[in-house]
């Protein structure tokens, strides 16, 4: 197993390798995502965190002043910066590693972090990455976080467990990913162990669905 | 970057307040290059073709 720092400049560069065939896979918001910030009040700073080409930010740049798009990958922020400017829609681009936030204390009052935790390849991580939200969200903050769930059908497992998986560019060449896939208890301890809470819990297409909001507030 | 995303971000280390060095800019709000600077512990960070990288240095450089 390599070290962890490694680990995830790894998986950044897989993106920025990947990142025109993925923006391409990726036309379509969520459902789930949809419902949440379709129910949610509208707010002054909104962020998606890990927006890979901003599917997601565009979707709360109809519900907040100003949208922060932030992935770890540079080559997924250009393909967010081509949507943004296909679609008209305005979205502050930052280059940013999810569990070492550059945004400031309590700023964000709506985020989605989609398909991203399970990227960070250990639990400290994670965890942290989970803490940073916590920090950034103003007290009455919400947010909706996802992770790949062992409840997916290609899994069959029921304890959460490390992996690879390939993605495979159109010439055929396959790039692999790091990935932690969730059991469904285990998303739950993490977000319960990190300075979040859950306000809301399912388990949706093979993902865990948390709405969460910074604890004891 | 716009210039109004100053009162936003913040080191990533130590979540400062970084300063801004704009080289290049387009208009009165849009940076397109430059340098942001934290502050406090004074890790510098790149905003290249107007998007700033303020990812940890540890994070920056890697081959695919």
């Amino acid at each position: 197993m390599e070290d962890a720092e490694t680990e995830r400049r790894e998986v950044r560069a897989t993106y920025d390798y990947i990142a025109d065939h993925f923006a391409q896979t990726r036309e379509y918001a969520w459902p789930e995502v949809e419902e949440f910030v379709d129910d949610a009040p509208y707010a002054a700073v909104a962020l998606d965190l890990g927006c890979g080409n901003g599917r997601h930010a565009e979707l709360l740049a109809d519900h907040a002043d100003r949208v922060l798009a932030a992935d770890a990958s540079r080559g997924l922020l250009d393909t967010a910066r081509e949507r943004a400017a296909e679609r008209g829609f305005d979205a502050d681009l930052v280059q940013a590693d999810a569990a070492r936030l550059p945004v400031r204390d309590r700023t964000v009052e709506l985020a989605v972090y989609v398909a991203t935790l399970h990227h960070l390849p250990s639990r400290a991580a994670r965890v942290g990455s989970l803490d940073e939200l916590a920090r950034v969200l103003v007290p009455e903050g919400r947010a909706l976080v996802s992770a790949w769930s062992t409840a997916h059908e290609k899994f069959g497992r029921t304890e959460g467990f490390d992996t690879t998986v390939d993605w495979t560019l159109p010439g055929g060449e396959t790039v692999e990913r790091f990935y932690h896939i969730y059991s469904p208890a285990e998303f739950r301890d993490d977000v319960a162990e990190s300075d979040l809470e859950l306000v809301d819990f399912e388990v949706s297409s093979g993902n865990c669905y948390g709405v969460v909001r910074p604890a004891g507030e | 970057m716009k210039q109004s995303l100053m009162d936003i971000i913040c080191c990533p280390l130590d979540k400062q307040e970084l300063e801004l060095d704009a080289t290049e800019t387009e208009g009165d709000e849009e940076v397109i290059s430059g340098t942001l600077t934290c502050t406090e512990c004074g890790e510098t960070y790149p905003i290249e073709d107007g998007i700033p990288n303020l990812l940890p240095p540890d994070m920056r450089d890697v081959e695919a």
